[in-house]
């Protein structure tokens, strides 16, 4: 899941990048195969040399021989905002079928069963980004047919959804990566698309555990398998001591 | 309080009696697990201070002890989080409950907010938050949370008119401050130099208090020019049990016992009270007490090997 994600990032992007799973996947590229990301956190570090593994976007591993160390203005606003963000990752409870994602309430925003800790930066994030990776577990309740909040904006309501709100970055990429497939949205229809299995899933088990009726490719392929180096690189150097890897694959 | 050239420095007793007052909105420093004003918090705590409102961007700990505590009537923000460590529970029950009123907005749409009012403008234009339901939900703001307009030189397309946020007063943890409040944040700031300039009041607490003429001789690094700033608490471990750019990491032991207790609730998130806040004489006894100096030498030296 990490390991495919990571293939998302060329060399040279700039990437917004947060914690957990995003950020493992980010420094996974840095290390392999993107020495020249861009890596900005939104509490201002830009292009730090990360020291695995931060727990936190104000940890001292995340600012470690920055260029700048600037404040949020200048990361979400001069970065991203400004629209240099070739990459940003979001998480959230909720992602629908136009990839809205739902990170503020499950319920009823007056009346909420659980309130969820709120945008922070992703809304920014979804916003303005060329292209948004979502990293998260496969699972019915998370995905489905519209968020019960929308959060971050996918492509709202169909493919000129974003067009028609004005919304900067108007037809980006959006890639979301679980553990049993990676969907992408088609912008001809502004819906999420299963292109991808990870290996041994079946895309039956994908339909299964997803709330909404995804388009499926013509051809959907296998996730190539992670390279021995991807993997060497991710336990040796990116997540040594297993903080976020434990809790994936 | 005029910013004059005072000494300002004094306890944080005496800064939070002074500035922070029944019903003011107070803006929170800090981002998560990072410089969070937390001794200034405690004190807000112990004080009882109440019907607040809490402004910022990434609040945590400190929002969440004051939610917990009973003394905050509203909370606007990008999110109430402390991100490895969970949710802000005594926040998201209480708004489960429907005991606290909330504003949402986006981190960008926050700090645009306090960058407006650090301007001196009534408003601040953003292109965040369009098409999503963070412009749909009904707003306890008592004014409006935003007005929609038409970019004047390209009719059609959108914009977003985000209101001034000016706090009555402001609470930040830094790394290091003079006498008459010029203050110097190291490492990342966050919403911080704009949510200091756009307050009608700031205290800040610092690590170390350093002499004027440190800072004339390196201008550059200052990052908040002492004219915005009204009281100056020296507190070491002032950020505990988040970490502090320099000087020590987080303590994520105590860190999950906090969140442990306030998962909990009742008894034993009262009991945490008891034991870390209204009990401690002063914010170095409980830093003591949470901590000790063996602990706080591992924080220190750890940090010290990230930079």
């Amino acid at each position: 899941m990490v390991v495919e994600a990571s293939r998302y990032i060329a060399d040279g992007d700039i990437v917004m990048v947060g914690t957990g799973l995003p950020m493992v996947a980010a420094l996974l590229a840095l290390k392999n195969h993107a020495p020249h990301m861009c890596y900005v956190v939104e509490t201002g570090p830009i292009a730090p040399e990360v020291i695995p593994t931060p727990t936190s976007v104000s940890d001292a591993r995340v600012m470690y021989r920055a260029v700048r160390h600037g404040s949020l203005v200048d990361a979400l606003g001069g970065v991203l905002q400004r629209g240099l963000a070739d990459v940003g990752f979001l998480g959230g409870a909720q992602i629908d079928q136009f990839a809205n994602v739902n990170s503020t309430v499950i319920g009823d925003y007056e009346n909420p069963k659980v309130r969820l800790p709120g945008s922070g930066g992703a809304n920014d994030i979804a916003s303005h980004s060329k292209k948004v990776l979502i990293i998260v577990r496969h699972e019915k309740r998370r995905f489905p047919e519209h968020c019960d909040f929308i959060t971050s904006p996918g492509y709202i309501d169909g493919p000129e959804g974003r067009k028609k709100a004005g919304i900067p970055s108007a037809y980006p990429d959006i890639v979301v990566v679980t553990d049993m497939a990676v969907m992408s949205i088609d912008k001809g229809e502004g819906r999420l698309r299963v292109d991808k299995l990870m290996p041994g899933i079946l895309l039956e088990q994908v339909l299964e555990n997803t709330g909404f009726k995804p388009l499926v490719a013509e051809q959907v392929d296998g996730v190539d398998p992670p390279q021995g180096s991807e993997l060497q690189i991710l336990r040796e150097e990116v997540d040594p001591e297993g903080v976020y890897l434990k809790s994936a694959e | 309080m005029a910013k004059r050239t005072d000494n300002k420095v004094m306890t944080a007793a005496e800064a939070i009696d002074r500035f922070v007052f029944d019903g003011a909105t107070v803006g929170i420093g800090g981002q998560t697990t990072g410089r969070v004003s937390m001794a200034l918090a405690h004190e807000i705590v112990m004080q009882g201070k109440k019907d607040l409102t809490l402004s910022g961007c990434s609040m945590s700990i400190s929002m969440d002890m004051m939610v917990g505590a009973g003394l905050v009537r509203r909370t606007e923000f990008g999110t109430g989080n402390v991100e490895l460590f969970g949710a802000t529970m005594r926040w998201r029950r209480a708004i489960e409950a429907g005991t606290l009123e909330i504003d949402d907005y986006s981190h960008l749409a926050m700090a645009s907010r306090f960058l407006a009012g650090s301007l001196g403008l009534p408003f601040m234009p953003s292109k965040s938050m369009l098409g999503t339901d963070l412009l749909n939900k009904k707003s306890f703001d008592n004014g409006k949370p935003f007005e929609m307009i038409d970019n004047p030189w390209n009719p059609g397309e959108p914009v977003v008119l985000l209101p001034a946020a000016t706090p009555d007063v402001s609470i930040i943890h830094a790394q290091q401050a003079d006498e008459i409040g010029n203050v110097v944040i190291e490492g990342f700031s966050t919403h911080e130099p704009e949510m200091a300039k756009a307050s009608k009041t700031v205290i800040v607490s610092c690590e170390e208090l350093i002499s004027p003429d440190e800072i004339r001789a390196h201008p550059d690094r200052t990052t908040i020019p002492y004219i915005y700033v009204d009281a100056v608490v020296e507190q070491p471990w002032g950020a505990y049990p988040t970490s502090c750019y320099r000087h020590y990491e987080h303590d994520g032991a105590h860190m999950r016992h906090y969140q442990a207790c306030a998962r909990e609730g009742g008894e034993p998130y009262d009991e945490y009270l008891q034991e870390y806040v209204y009990g401690p004489s002063t914010f170095d006894e409980y830093v003591e007490k949470a901590a000790g100096a063996e602990r706080k030498k591992e924080l220190h030296d750890s940090m010290m090997g990230l930079l």
